[in-house]
């Protein structure tokens, strides 16, 4: 106890050193802590929302469901496939679109089209989908997620970059109403 | 053999470790905790220490990048001398390592081994089961198939479903805006140095508190632990007791090393796991499915009602994990033996056949759209049998507006809906076009899809679907 | 166990692997596990996953044309069988399987169907009698198909077409509205397989139909359909009338 009232020079040396090293780790968290948290902000400057294209509209005939697939925006050069994104193109009639993400709004697998019965069913866990992406039936809560898209020269093109899901921040994806 | 002995003495008067050693080896342990019922933990160490060599074996070839990562999984596959089989052994054992994890901590369990003093072995020991299957989910990545990318794809989309930070938590998961390179990366280093490294900074207390705090004696109905009394009693049991080696120790070696054996004998007999399909998003053909110890989640996740799906994800993790840390704090005394733990028996009985039972649904998995049944899957002549021209179109309408990828005939076909092979002794011709047209009951209202000629067509099939001579559903409200 | 027999057991297991490592069973086979689904050429899985559903397992006693029929193989050549594997037919139940047309199939795959169909052709033509062309020359008249139809085919689909001792309804709305002009022409011309319907050649004593006739009969059938086909309740009516 007399340490503790009469500090030597060598535990007020200690506790410095303690101190000296709890400073340098606060300042070298700054760095680890940033760039784990780096994926947050984009790559290379670039938001992850770019509008790309589809293809010329003529790819896609009035009146039919057709799947499209883009190269994702921001891509690393060892991505491969994996930045190849397909998505479903809804093509009502004229310039007037509904471009679907391929992924259920449930838990992300694949929905696939059946042009027969004008639904999207999915391979998990059965979500269904009825042609203009509203829920049908099976456990999503919610409709497809729906891509924003233009028509640009002749052009289909959709602001896309990121996995779709129902996070609140994730622009691509609009609510979408049931209209049964 | 002399020069061994003075290398020996030479090399212990520098290290310090061999008295250690020697008093691990020799301590006192109670007679009745040399058995048989004693070895899975020290099996699922020995399971672990085939994962560190043949992992990072397949880490000499293995490419951790979202382009290559598939074709080196190919090549370990071929090309390596017994690289497949090497791949097979860390496949087999982490589901071998799965296993003996649960079963020592159901072992654990049910012997009241987590009471006082050893609480704090048994919460690091679930810190080491959620670790364990961590590696297991993440090895499941690692093997880059399209199974593991949709597999990421229903972790993303769990994750989303945090409230506010959710997109956040989906982008430090994914490490950008798709499964991409940057994931793969992540879970190689999740899979390889962060998870491991604290596998073994945490097996290394757990044992060393096994050793500190003295193995677990068998229980016995009636010997109640008590704070004031376990460690004096348990001193007398030790006292008594017999040498850890060799007494104890030859059970776990002739166990590991038969855990070893069946392991190579998977291996050699069963192959690898996969890969699968290439992991390109493209192909969207494909139906995933998760790993073995995860097929339970794939049944939860399908079985639960939409709105209940959101909380029961977000919270069951941490309350299943909180329940299963203060376990120890909440009964830390009292009795050990099963017998007089009803609760406790009852308990595991309920979660072993949930488990078993959502698992065993997911191999057949009722509730997923056969997704191609409606070209692939013959209708059984049987049912088109003295069909009219109309029935016979409708057995059409039937296949190629997909009724078939959730309803089956003569068994195949899907299982989402109901079998419509005695469809018409329930349904009158009413009430299946209602059926059809509004769909309900978790049926899609085909309403717009078909023509009135479809829907008569398909309807005037259905009614003919029943066995011969049993007459058809009748409307109560009619005369 | 034993120490002995584990050690009898880990050597035989060594010895398995460094003598056999070609011949144990679990050892992958050269093809990855899961081809990706546009390198799936063989024929008959991309036949039991496409086309088993409506036309039959091995081509035979589906709901729809039955395609291993040498009538059926005779009578439509590869650039039909083809086309219409691309690209279905509008307005029917059959659907396109291209990629091009909405499909899942690539024109490679659509080439080994189509390859694999042919390949269920016997000889030639059956009974050496060549079936009439796939499509009509020119339009058919109503008024002798009328006729053709009393010589050929009213002994068992009744005078009218309603049905009748052998055979059901053939003018029923519905039905009519779900099969084209083409399909009732390739139902005259191959009858239905493995059922009572005879094929162009047998359906009266003596003499095939002749081609006209084919054409004339599809041409009465056509003129049967209705402006509203498949109003439930007369429609049913009628569809019960048929049966027997």
């Amino acid at each position: 106890m007399s340490e503790t009232q009469q500090p030597t020079r060598r535990t007020m040396l200690t506790r410095l050193g303690i101190l000296l090293n709890a400073g340098i780790g606060a300042v070298l968290a700054v760095p680890v802590v940033s760039y784990i948290l780096s994926p947050l902000r984009g790559k290379n400057g670039k938001p992850y929302n770019q509008w790309v294209r589809l293809g010329p509209l003529e790819q896609f005939p009035e009146g039919e469901t057709r799947l499209a697939t883009f190269r994702n925006p921001v891509v690393r050069p060892w991505d491969g496939q994996t930045a190849d994104i397909p998505c479903w193109v809804r093509r009502i009639e004229g310039e007037q679109f509904q471009v679907f993400a391929i992924n259920c709004a449930h838990l992300g697998c694949p929905v696939r089209w059946f042009a027969a019965s004008g639904l999207f069913m999915c391979p998990c866990h059965g979500g269904v989908y009825y042609a203009d992406g509203s829920r049908a039936s099976g456990p999503p809560e919610r409709g497809l997620f729906e891509y924003e898209h233009k028509v640009e020269d002749g052009q289909l093109a959709i602001l896309a970059g990121q996995l779709p899901t129902l996070a609140a921040e994730n622009r691509t994806a609009r609510r979408k109403t049931c209209d049964c | 053999m002399r020069l061994l002995k003075a290398l020996g003495e030479w090399l212990d008067f520098r290290l310090k470790l061999g008295e250690g050693i020697r008093d691990a080896a020799t301590h006192p342990i109670p007679k009745s905790s040399a058995s048989w019922w004693y070895v899975f933990g020290s099996a699922a160490l020995t399971v672990f220490g085939i994962q560190v060599v043949t992992g990072i074996l397949l880490a000499i070839v293995y490419v951790p990048t979202a382009a290559q990562a598939w074709s080196s999984l190919q090549v370990l596959n071929h090309d390596p001398t017994l690289g497949w089989f090497l791949r097979a052994m860390h496949g087999w054992a982490s589901n071998f390592m799965v296993a003996l994890v649960l079963i020592h901590m159901l072992q654990v369990f049910l012997f009241g081994a987590y009471k006082f003093p050893r609480e704090l072995t048994w919460i690091i020991g679930v810190f080491l089961l959620l670790m364990t299957l961590g590696m297991a989910f993440t090895g499941q990545v690692l093997r880059f198939d399209q199974d593991a990318y949709w597999g990421i794809g229903i972790g993303a989309s769990i994750t989303g479903r945090v409230p506010v930070i959710g997109g956040a938590l989906v982008h430090l998961l994914l490490g950008g805006p798709i499964i991409g390179g940057d994931t793969l990366s992540r879970f190689f280093a999740l899979h390889v140095f962060i998870i491991p490294g604290l596998l073994i900074g945490l097996v290394s207390l757990h044992l060393l508190m096994v050793l500190k705090l003295g193995i677990n004696e068998w229980p016995m109905p009636g010997r109640i632990v008590r704070r004031e009394t376990y460690l004096k009693e348990y001193e007398q049991l030790t006292h008594e007791g017999v040498p850890f080696v060799p007494d104890a120790i030859w059970k776990d070696l002739v166990f590991g090393a038969s855990i070893v054996a069946a392991i190579a004998v998977c291996a050699a007999v069963l192959g690898p796991f996969g890969p699968g399909g290439q992991p390109d998003p493209t192909i969207i053909q494909a139906a995933p499915r998760p790993d073995f110890f995860f097929l339970w989640l794939f049944s939860l996740l399908s079985l639960l009602p939409p709105q209940m799906e959101t909380p029961v994800l977000l919270l069951m993790p941490p309350v299943a994990i909180l329940i299963l840390l203060l376990v120890p704090v909440l009964s830390g005394e009292g009795e050990k033996h099963w017998k007089k733990r009803p609760v406790a028996v009852l308990t595991v009985l309920v979660a072993a056949v949930a488990l078993g039972s959502f698992t065993h649904l997911a191999r057949s998995t009722p509730w997923s759209p056969a997704m191609s049944a409606w070209s692939g899957a013959p209708v059984p002549i049987s049912e088109l049998k003295g069909r009219s021209a109309l029935e016979r179109r409708g057995a059409l309408v039937f296949q190629a507006k997909q009724c078939r990828n959730c309803h089956a005939l003569g068994g195949a076909g899907g299982m989402r809906g109901p079998a419509l092979d005695e469809v018409a002794l329930r349904l009158t011709s009413d009430q299946l076009i209602r059926q059809v047209l509004q769909g309900g009951g978790n049926m899609p209202a085909y309403g717009k899809n078909l023509s009135p000629a479809e829907t008569t067509a398909l309807v005037s099939y259905l009614e003919t679907l029943k066995p011969e001579g049993r007459p058809p559903a009748h409307d109560a409200s009619q005369p | 166990m034993s120490g002995p027999a584990l050690w009898s057991r880990a050597a035989a297991v060594a010895a398995a692997l460094a003598l056999a490592s070609c011949d144990l069973p679990g050892r992958p086979g050269p093809e990855p596990e899961v081809l990706r689904p546009e390198q799936v050429l063989d024929f008959a899985t991309l036949y039991s996953q496409n086309c088993a559903g409506c036309h039959g397992a091995a081509g035979k006693g589906g709901a729809a044309v039955s395609l291993a029929d040498p009538v059926y193989l005779a009578y439509a050549d590869d650039a039909t069988v083809r086309r219409v594997t691309a690209n279905g037919v509008a307005h029917t139940l059959m659907p396109a399987f291209a990629q091009s047309a909405g499909g899942m199939l690539t024109d490679k795959q659509i080439d080994v169907l189509v390859r694999g169909i042919r390949g269920w052709a016997g000889a030639a033509a059956p009974g050496g009698i060549k079936p009439p062309a796939y499509t009509a020359a020119a339009p058919g008249d109503a008024a002798r198909g009328a006729a053709a139809y009393q010589t050929f085919c009213a002994r068992c689909h009744g005078p009218d077409g309603k049905g009748g001792s052998g055979g059901h309804s053939i003018v029923d709305g519905s039905f009519l509205a779900l099969i084209s002009d083409q399909g009732l022409r390739t139902a005259v011309v191959t009858g239905v397989p493995g059922r009572d319907a005879p094929d162009w050649r047998s359906d009266a004593p003596g003499r095939p139909m002749t081609e006209q006739e084919v054409t004339d009969v599809v041409a009465w059938l056509a003129s049967q359909r209705t402006q509203f086909p498949g109003q439930p309740y007369p429609s049913l009516n009628t569809t019960h009338g048929g049966k027997q």
